[in-house]
């Protein structure tokens, strides 16, 4: 597959939309100025300047096919483009992480895919990766297949030569490598079932959805009354008010419910994990299917998140933490490893896919002590909130002091959260922002660990734990505060390398000055 | 308490320097006090402005020409050994943070003019995920520091 080749042409037509889709709002703004006396030159300038810049879109579409070829060569894809200046990208098989197909509603037709191309990134990731718009599946999986045998092929030739010290088990590239006589092994591992999508739908950000909702409504409707009617027939039109805002929330809360289930159906429908060798590999969607690659070794860290009505419910969803991904591809960034899954069935799936990882939820909470601290700061924060609107609505702002046993109980919650564990060479962290959090790491993928004392905490000999791993482009920090200082030193020490634990005593006068050769 | 807490101390110029940077901060806020206070002559606004307007531009001085500065270097320590750096720094908040010498990427030095004029740079560690800073060391110092952090910093890349 040396020769130079082609997208399919529908990329034409997508190219076309995903630049329609920038141009929207100049283009509304076009069509809704089209509202002039009908007969002069003007009244139609609108609409032959949209006619022009439709016409410039989609030759730009074209034109950007036209030029577009990719080919793979000498162990490389590569990829030539460009409208006027004609840019060559080459990447070398070796740096490819992974394929990640999707397959929009014009893919589906011609049977085609979208191909993006990951690779072993650094920050600059934008530069170094690829996507080729429409392919056929049959050309996608040759792609896949050359990259794969040709990176085994590195991979024996460079073993003697390699500079990777670590053993670990899920080496290098390896695992990439198909192959070439038996089929690569392939295991499901988890298939989302249609109840915890409706579970999930429902208990989903959706509810935030409708809460703003309702306080966008109430909102509104608090403009259409006018001061003078509260005053004179307060009673009257406060149940009136309140009849009609039950109704109408009712009403909201269906609507949003129905949009939320719709909204992850789209998005998780089929939502699939299988093991493929050592690789992750997870397919959604139902209008537009996506396939995510995760290698194993790419894996930082794996966190659990937990809202606060999902709790009761004993689902969780699981989403990992990886080095791979672009920033060029958000969505699949925050894409969860399993969306929505009972907290009894996690261990099994976790334990095929990551052995070496403890999943124990045992954890050396904070002192007894903190739950003042834990307390005292959203206590003084809600304060901030609950003290003006109680003056200036004053009798009704009132009702705010409600929050005040409501946040009392939620900070109870944050301090009952909060814990962490050392088991051999992994360190957990649970803590609660609004969800609840739980995050495993290893001690090698931790970038780095901070130790952080306010000087109240000094006082009642406390400090807040943080540790950050690379997640994506960025770094993901958890962090547990209020904990025994104690125990956070503990886990420094965990963390500080082997070498400058034992030989400390030796080297108390080496400093850098030394190191320097 | 078996603390082992980092040892070196950044340069004492660095006191200047942030001296300095109190300095300008002052001079722009009385400024913008200074106008206040003609404004609020001008359109008889209340007398509180003035009085705020000379009281803050004072305080300001006070807490971050010769309070701030002080208690800051006094708090930054850092220590660079042969697997690990250590940073400690805060006023109010403490914060020490470890990071291995196998999780370092690469190591910047820079400096802008006042920090040129006093022979002083900044150094950034940068991890794969996080960026670690150390304010305002001697020049000579920085540079050793960061070519003794790139020799030391050997990242194993699986475990990026």
């Amino acid at each position: 597959m040396s020769e130079q080749k082609r997208l399919h042409p529908i990329s034409t037509i997508i190219n076309f939309i995903k630049h329609l889709k920038d141009a929207v709002i100049p283009l509304v703004i076009l069509l809704f100025l089209n509202r002039g006396e009908q007969d002069s030159f003007w009244a139609y300038l609108p609409l032959i300047s949209l006619g022009v810049v439709l016409l410039v879109v989609l030759g730009a579409g074209i034109l950007k096919w036209l030029r577009f070829t990719y080919r793979l060569e000498q162990e490389e894809l590569r990829i030539e483009y460009g409208l006027f200046v004609k840019k060559k990208r080459y990447i070398p098989f070796e740096r490819i992480q992974s394929l990640n197909y999707s397959e929009g509603i014009f893919h589906r037709p011609f049977n085609l895919v979208k191909i993006k191309v990951e690779t072993a990134g650094s920050s600059s990731s934008m530069e170094s990766e690829a996507e080729l718009t429409a392919i056929t599946k049959e050309e996608a999986n040759e792609l896949n297949r050359i990259i794969a045998q040709a990176k085994k092929r590195l991979k024996e030739k460079g073993t003697g030569s390699n500079l990777e010290i670590d053993t670990d088990d899920f080496d290098g590239a390896e695992g990439l490598g198909v192959i070439e006589e038996e089929a690569p092994q392939e295991k499901i591992l988890y298939r989302m079932s249609i109840k915890d999508l409706l579970v999930m739908a429902t208990t989903s950000g959706g509810a935030g959805v409708v809460i703003s909702g309702v306080l966008i409504f109430l909102l509104q409707f608090g403009d259409l009354i006018p001061i003078e009617a509260v005053i004179d027939e307060l009673v009257e039109v406060v149940q009136a008010g309140l009849v009609l805002a039950v109704i109408l929330v009712f009403i909201g809360l269906v609507i949003a419910w129905i949009i939320a289930v719709a909204m992850t159906l789209l998005r998780y429908a089929d939502f699939t994990v299988k093991l493929v060798e050592k690789d992750l590999i997870i397919t959604r969607g139902l209008l537009e299917k996506r396939q995510t690659t995760i290698p194993l070794n790419r894996i930082q860290g794996i966190r659990f998140n937990q809202n606060i009505v999902r709790e009761p419910l004993k689902y969780i969803t699981v989403t990992i933490e990886s080095a791979g991904g672009s920033a060029l591809e958000k969505d699949s960034n925050t894409i969860s490893l399993l969306p929505m899954i009972r907290t009894a069935d996690v261990n099994g799936i976790l334990e095929e896919i990551l052995p070496e990882y403890e999943w124990s939820m045992e954890f050396k909470g904070a002192p007894k002590r903190s739950i003042f601290r834990y307390m005292f700061w959203n206590l003084l924060f809600i304060s901030l909130v609950i003290a003006p609107v109680s003056y200036f609505f004053y009798p009704f702002g009132l009702l705010t002091l409600l929050l005040y046993p409501m946040i009392a109980i939620f900070s109870w919650l944050q301090y009952k959260t909060a814990g962490y564990r050392i088991s051999g060479d992994q360190l957990t962290m649970r803590y609660r922002g609004i969800v609840r959090h739980t995050v495993f790491m290893k001690k090698k993928r931790i970038q780095s660990l901070e130790l952080k004392e306010t000087w109240f905490q000094k006082k009642g000999r406390l400090a807040t734990l943080s540790a950050t791993i690379k997640s994506y482009i960025a770094g993901s920090t958890s962090t547990v505060p209020h904990l025994e200082v104690e125990d956070v030193e503990k886990v420094l020490e965990w963390y500080r390398p082997e070498g400058q634990k034992i030989t400390e005593k030796k080297k108390q006068l080496s400093t850098i000055s030394t190191i320097v050769e | 308490m078996n603390r082992r807490e980092p040892r070196k101390r950044i340069s004492e110029r660095a006191l200047t320097v942030w001296k300095l940077y109190g300095w300008i901060n002052a001079a722009i806020l009385s400024v913008i006090a200074i106008a206040l206070i003609v404004l609020s002559i001008v359109f008889d606004w209340p007398v509180w402005v003035i009085i705020a307007s000379v009281i803050v531009p004072i305080v300001d001085v006070i807490l971050f020409v010769y309070v701030f500065p002080t208690l800051k270097w006094k708090k930054w320590r850092y220590e660079v050994r042969d697997e690990e750096i250590e940073l400690q720094h805060g006023i109010f908040i403490v914060k020490r943070t470890l990071v291995p010498m196998v999780r370092v990427q690469h190591v910047d030095t820079e400096q802008g003019p006042i920090l040129r004029k006093h022979r002083l740079a900044t150094i950034s560690i940068s991890t794969a995920a996080t960026i670690h800073q150390i304010p305002a060391l001697d020049v000579d110092e920085a540079d050793d520091l960061r070519d003794s952090i790139s020799a030391l910093a050997r990242v194993a890349e699986d475990d990026v």
